[in-house]
């Protein structure tokens, strides 16, 4: 089958040319892949020449156009939270290319950064206008239009968290990330957000834990009650970089090496 | 860290003039790898240039009943479905080349598949694209047949057949054995002697070399009916010799252009891309580039293979090993490609650099239906190299003994008698062992301080060989017919004893090299003594030693009268057998005794 490349001028526009056939493509870091391997079905890339890619505050809240790439959070002053978790993603090479938008569709154990964004109450906007909280989104995003920007609390200095478990070094895939945000931290926290990558289908959020936290202080014995529920409403599959038993084994320990903010391993 | 020399351990090792070691200097590739000009073969453009891609085995073990390629062959780019009945000579063992083992494996399989990934079709297309397309539309019949993944597994009577060249599942040994036996003394005698029994079970995983340019090569029609093929093999006159026999093609014909090696750490001897690339050359007439995309490359380019070892020890209470016996299996996967001859090397390394008195051994080079194994870094004996120093450090921990201290009670030290009946030479396992615990600053006792390689080996039961227990178990097949044991000795119902002394080489002397450019030179090998050309060597006076039958370690052996008494300690080496026969012509003397020196010249210790 041939492969057809179809550049639109707006997001819109390619939305409206999608079909079973085609494939939406931003950094391309992993629609690259599926063309290289001729993967069965695919025969139209659609593309926009020049998507948008600003980050905007917005009072509370950030916002990104889907088009941001790893490396252009990096050099966001307003972003600057984030800078960690988009320098986790891939090398260089991979961060220059890869986008916000990309990943949040990216499938397991990929979705570092989106694992973030939900941590961070983010809502996604579509190119329709329409807008949906992440976790809803991630459910569903197989059926998703594209996506035009997404937006997110900007959490206080020292209040969000970022862990990501890798046996490479510095660039490996994840285990599984975690991402907290931690209102109050680290004195008593409230209305506490915990999402966590690569231990499910999609990033997924550990209510248990973030419940049984309200009120308490992150010590030693006010996150004890957390860990012991850690992973409930995860669901890890085994892979090449960790069986699922492992991944539920030692989430709480990294858990609680984010929530007591120990020094990362080296 | 700046590298450090610690020349003085080896100061009489050789005249060291080395100039580059040591110096800052810049590889000569360096430039061009950096600077992106490194020529690799996939840089080499050609017009018209078709793209190879296989179908293969979803299976790790099934027949072939049928193969449809028709809505394959009529898709747009398709130049050619290559057969199995198009490769000319569809069966080779790598190691044919030197004539060990019997050919085992297809280029492209007709009949039954014996492992995930196995090649049975290929295709030849316009565009990489088309190629994958037209393989995906390959429809094959397989009928699944039981599998097995695992060495002990498949060593059970009833396992299934994976290889169908050796249907026991095992590489055939010297035509004798279904393993490589090594027996030196007793080890039974020395674990009723010992303190201390220390077992230990060791396993290793497959270890994909991972190059970052995966395996490939490009092959084109060349003038004077010749076929080009750029590579990236490690081996290329290997490569070569392996494409002539499977296409049946002089091998003048073929003209092989290697260079630059993305990476191979033995992952790029297996010469499977070259044959590809030179058939579809010839089949097509037109350029062809066969490469395995990164999925290939780690589902069947060859891995280092599984391994997995027991170790069983005797240890006296002051920590001497008395008997070490081990039972090591090497998983070959589907077919032999080099695990048979990693088997050999691995069993020449046993039992460590320690002088043991006792070892027994039994390894067992295993088809199981996982992807063919090949080398990688330190060949044979990484896996159990792991094992050996877990395992010390288990002993250690039994006798109570600080592992450094252990270690240099047991090591070889000069003069000692090796298991494979081998003299220990240059040996220097203590000295790394007392820096490694000065930089690590970590204490030794005065007597391991005091320890060195080059003092009290070669004396007494040191030197010997020992009167050694020999059994006939595990002959080829026997297996097949019921169940047994796999460790040395075990369910032998006769065992046989060969009396002491025997060793095999004694009189082994150098020859002189037949023409002179065959000479060693003096500045490439650090050597200094004389040189030996031709017309220097008196032929008469230099007669080469009777060829002395090459044994297996564990078949009788000739009785012999037991060799010479070891000198007393402190006094220096005595000569080499072959020199002492001949002491009573001092220039024949003392040509033999430089000849026995320099056998292996760079690593040969010259005293004073
Ligand atoms: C070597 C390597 C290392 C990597 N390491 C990591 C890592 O550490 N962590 C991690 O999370 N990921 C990693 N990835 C995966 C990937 O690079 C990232 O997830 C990246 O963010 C994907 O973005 P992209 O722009 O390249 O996506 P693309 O490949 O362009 O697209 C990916 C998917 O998203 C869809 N898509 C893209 N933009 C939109 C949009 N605006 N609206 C709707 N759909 C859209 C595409 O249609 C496609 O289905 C790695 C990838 C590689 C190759």
């Amino acid at each position: 089958m041939t492969l057809t490349v179809e550049t639109y001028g707006t997001l819109a526009e390619a939305n409206a040319a999608r079909r079973g056939d085609s494939r939406y493509l931003a950094g391309g870091t992993l629609v690259m892949r599926d063309l290289n391997y001729a993967v069965p079905g695919l025969s139209r890339v659609l593309r926009v020449s020049n998507p948008p890619r600003a980050i905007r505050q917005q009072g509370e809240r950030l916002s990104m156009d889907a088009g941001v790439t790893m490396a252009d959070v990096i050099e966001s002053r307003e972003a600057a939270f984030l800078a960690p978790v988009a320098r986790s993603v891939g090398g260089p090479a991979v961060r220059n290319m890869a986008t916000v938008g990309g990943n949040l569709f990216a499938a397991h154990p990929y979705g570092d950064f989106t694992a973030a964004l939900l941590a961070l109450d983010g809502e996604v906007q579509f190119v329709d206008g329409r807008t949906q909280p992440m976790e809803a989104f991630l459910a569903e995003r197989d059926r998703a239009p594209l996506v035009a920007s997404i937006t997110m609390r900007m959490p206080r200095t020292g209040e969000f968290r970022f862990r990501k478990v890798a046996r490479v070094k510095p660039k490996g895939v994840s285990v599984m990330s975690i991402a907290a945000w931690l209102p109050g931290a680290p004195m008593r926290v409230s209305q506490v957000r915990i999402a966590f990558g690569a231990m499910g289908p999609t990033p997924l959020r550990a209510r248990a834990a973030e419940q049984v936290l309200e009120g308490k202080v992150l010590d030693a014995s006010g996150i004890e009650r957390a860990l012991s529920v850690a992973t409930q409403g995860l669901a890890p599959v085994d892979d090449a970089l960790a069986s699922a038993w492992y991944r539920n084994e030692v989430a709480p320990v990294h858990l609680r090496r984010l929530l007591l903010d120990e020094e990362p391993e080296p | 860290m700046p590298v450090e020399f610690r020349k003085d351990l080896f100061a009489n090792e050789r005249d060291d003039t080395l100039k580059e070691i040591g110096q800052p200097r810049i590889r000569q590739d360096i430039l061009g790898h950096v600077s992106g000009r490194s020529p690799y073969y996939d840089d080499h453009l050609f017009e018209g240039l078709l793209h190879m891609r296989c179908v293969r085995s979803p299976h790790h073990h099934a027949r072939i009943r049928h193969i449809d390629a028709g809505a394959a062959e009529r898709m747009p780019g398709v130049v050619r479905v290559v057969w199995p009945a198009d490769v000319p000579h569809n069966i080779n063992t790598l190691l044919s080349l030197i004539n060990f083992g019997r050919d085992d494996e297809a280029l492209l399989q007709p009949s039954r598949v014996t492992y995930i990934g196995e090649p049975v079709l290929a295709i030849i297309a316009k565009t990489e694209r088309e190629a994958r397309e037209a393989a995906a539309a390959v429809r094959v019949d397989w009928e699944p047949l039981p599998h097995v993944l695992d060495v002990e597994e498949a060593l059970k009577p009833d396992a299934p057949t994976v290889n169908g060249e050796y249907p026991n599942n095992t590489f055939d040994y010297h035509d004798l054995y279904d393993h490589q036996k090594l027996r030196f003394g007793d080890v039974e005698k020395g674990f009723r002697e010992a303190d201390h029994i220390v077992e230990g079970e060791y396993r290793m995983s497959p270890i994909e070399q991972a190059p970052i340019e995966t395996c490939g090569a490009i092959a084109a029609p060349e003038t004077n009916d010749r076929y080009v093929c750029h590579t990236a093999t490690q081996g290329l006159f290997f490569s070569l010799a392996v494409t002539a026999k499977l296409l049946d093609i002089a091998s003048s014909r073929l003209h092989f252009i290697g260079g630059t090696v993305g990476g191979g750490f033995g992952g790029k001897v297996d010469s499977i891309t070259e044959p590809m690339a030179v058939l579809g050359a010839r089949l097509t007439g037109q350029p062809v580039k066969f490469m395995w995309d990164r999925e290939e490359e780690m589902q069947v380019g060859a891995p280092r293979g599984a391994e997995l070892w027991r170790i069983k020890d005797g240890v006296a209470r002051d920590g001497r090993i008395l008997a070490r016996q081990f039972t090591g299996f090497f998983d070959s996967g589907a077919y032999t490609r080099l695990s048979s001859y990693a088997v050999v090397k691995g069993t020449g390394h046993l039992p460590g650099p320690y002088t043991i008195p006792n070892v027994a051994s039994n390894v067992y080079c295993v088809f199981t239906n996982r992807t063919p194994a090949t080398a990688m870094r330190g060949f044979g004996i990484t896996g159990v190299d792991f094992a050996i120093e877990c395992q010390m450090d288990k002993v250690a921990e039994a006798a109570g003994l600080d592992p450094i201290e252990l270690r240099i009670l047991n090591a070889y030290r000069d003069g000692d008698m090796k298991a494979h009946r081998r003299e220990a030479k240059n040996c220097a396992l203590i000295e790394c062992c007392q820096v490694a615990a000065d930089k690590a600053r970590w204490p030794l006792s005065p007597q391991s301080r005091a320890a060195s390689s080059m003092t009290e080996g070669g004396v007494g039961w040191r030197a010997e060989i020992p009167e050694t227990v020999t059994d006939q178990v595990g002959r080829i097949g026997e297996r097949r017919r019921q169940a047994l044991p796999s460790e040395p000795g075990a369910g032998a119902a006769a065992t046989g004893r060969v009396a002491a002394g025997m060793r095999r080489d004694d009189r082994s002397v150098e020859l002189p090299p037949q023409v002179a450019d065959m000479a060693k030179e003096q500045e490439r090998t650090g050597y200094s003594g004389k040189v030996d050309l031709p017309d220097h060597a008196a032929p008469a006076s230099v007669q080469p030693a009777p060829a002395t039958p090459v044994q297996r370690p564990a078949a009788p052996l000739p009785t012999q009268p037991p060799p010479p008494p070891p000198p007393p300690a402190g006094t220096a080496p005595s000569l080499p057998p072959a020199a002492q026969q001949r002491a009573d012509d001092p220039e024949a003397a003392e040509q033999a005794r430089r000849r026995a020196a320099s056998r292996f010249i760079s690593g040969t210790r010259r005293r004073r």
